[in-house]
């Protein structure tokens, strides 16, 4: 698990990064993020939305607005990690978009609750105690074909879970970012990320069970 | 000790949804020594959560799989750096 505090120098580091790059234009800035970092904000944007043309917009849009917010970037994460949570933001608002242009009938996997929520109330008896009996899931000693097809079905789980959500858990449990990154570049705090990945989770789990075929419903 | 002893013991007594929750919490943050050793010792006899928990690795280990899927895609292409880069110079000198 890394953890803020696998970054003890990152504060000055960052602090030499800030002056110099302070002394840029916004211009030059723009295009040496788009140097340094347009790969990774790229395949960022590319693994969410699955669309080029998605990409491309979120990739311009997250560099346009860091151009605007230039001088408000204080320092508290990493360049490329401040990138990043913009791009959350602009991959959430691409999501919120598409999902309200579609129809009601793809509803998301988990509502927006804490974990009194529709997906732990099946999994929990009144009382908190366990309702369903959890499935055994298929080893981890797979093929990198049978691995890769695991991965997909995450991606997908993924997919399905509300905009905000995904991608909190996209930058702390695929990228690993630090929490406490991740809290300053999407505007967290603590436990709104706690409450974000939690939630994020126990749904990931619900549909990975449904996508490994293992889903039951039997009660203690 | 005192404290270490109450968390533990708090730990103890909370349903198996508050364990959940911190499980989850586990991996964003640093339980303290009465947390983590509560939940160590309830998941020797509570079989839901020990469950619950193994998936959670699980899924761990299949983000690192998707890690490095999303790594091996093609960088950003050259014709949209170019697109990106004229967009970045056209509104510099819009401000």
């Amino acid at each position: 698990m890394v953890t803020d505090t696998d970054h003890p120098n990152r504060s000055t580091a960052e602090a030499a990064s800030i002056a110099v790059s302070s002394s840029d234009s916004r211009e030059v800035a723009a295009q040496r993020w788009i140097a340094e970092h347009g790969d990774v904000l790229w395949k960022f944007a590319l693994a969410r939305t699955r669309s080029k043309d998605a990409a491309e917009d979120i990739v311009q849009d997250t560099v346009l607005a860091a151009m605007q917010g230039f001088a408000s970037f204080k320092g508290g994460s990493s360049e490329r990690t401040w990138l990043l949570g913009i791009a959350a933001h602009k991959i959430a608002d691409h999501f919120r978009r598409v999902r309200r242009t579609k129809s009601p009938a793809t509803p998301a996997i988990s509502p927006d609750a804490t974990c009194m929520c529709a997906t732990c109330r099946g999994m929990f008896t009144e009382k908190g105690m366990w309702a369903c009996v959890a499935s055994k899931w298929p080893d981890m000693k797979l093929s990198e074909t049978e691995k890769a097809e695991q991965a997909e079905a995450l991606r997908a789980c993924i997919d399905a879970l509300p905009p905000g959500q995904a991608e909190a858990v996209w930058l702390r449990d695929i990228l690993g970012i630090p929490a406490g990154e991740v809290c300053k570049a999407m505007d967290l705090t603590d436990t709104n990320l706690w409450s974000r990945t939690h939630r994020a989770r126990v749904a990931l789990r619900s549909c990975l069970e449904t996508k490994f075929g293992l889903r039951k419903d039997k009660r203690r | 000790m005192i404290r270490f002893a109450r968390d533990m013991m708090r730990v103890l007594r909370t349903p198996c949804r508050e364990h959940v929750a911190l499980f989850c919490r586990e991996h964003d943050a640093p339980l303290s020594r009465g947390e983590a050793f509560g939940l160590r010792v309830h998941i020797v006899y509570c079989g839901g959560c020990r469950r619950f928990r193994e998936h959670l690795l699980h899924m761990r280990l299949l983000g690192h799989t998707l890690a490095q899927l999303a790594e091996n895609e093609p960088g950003l292409p050259a014709d949209v750096r170019e697109r990106l880069n004229a967009r970045v110079a056209s509104a510099s000198k819009k401000n």
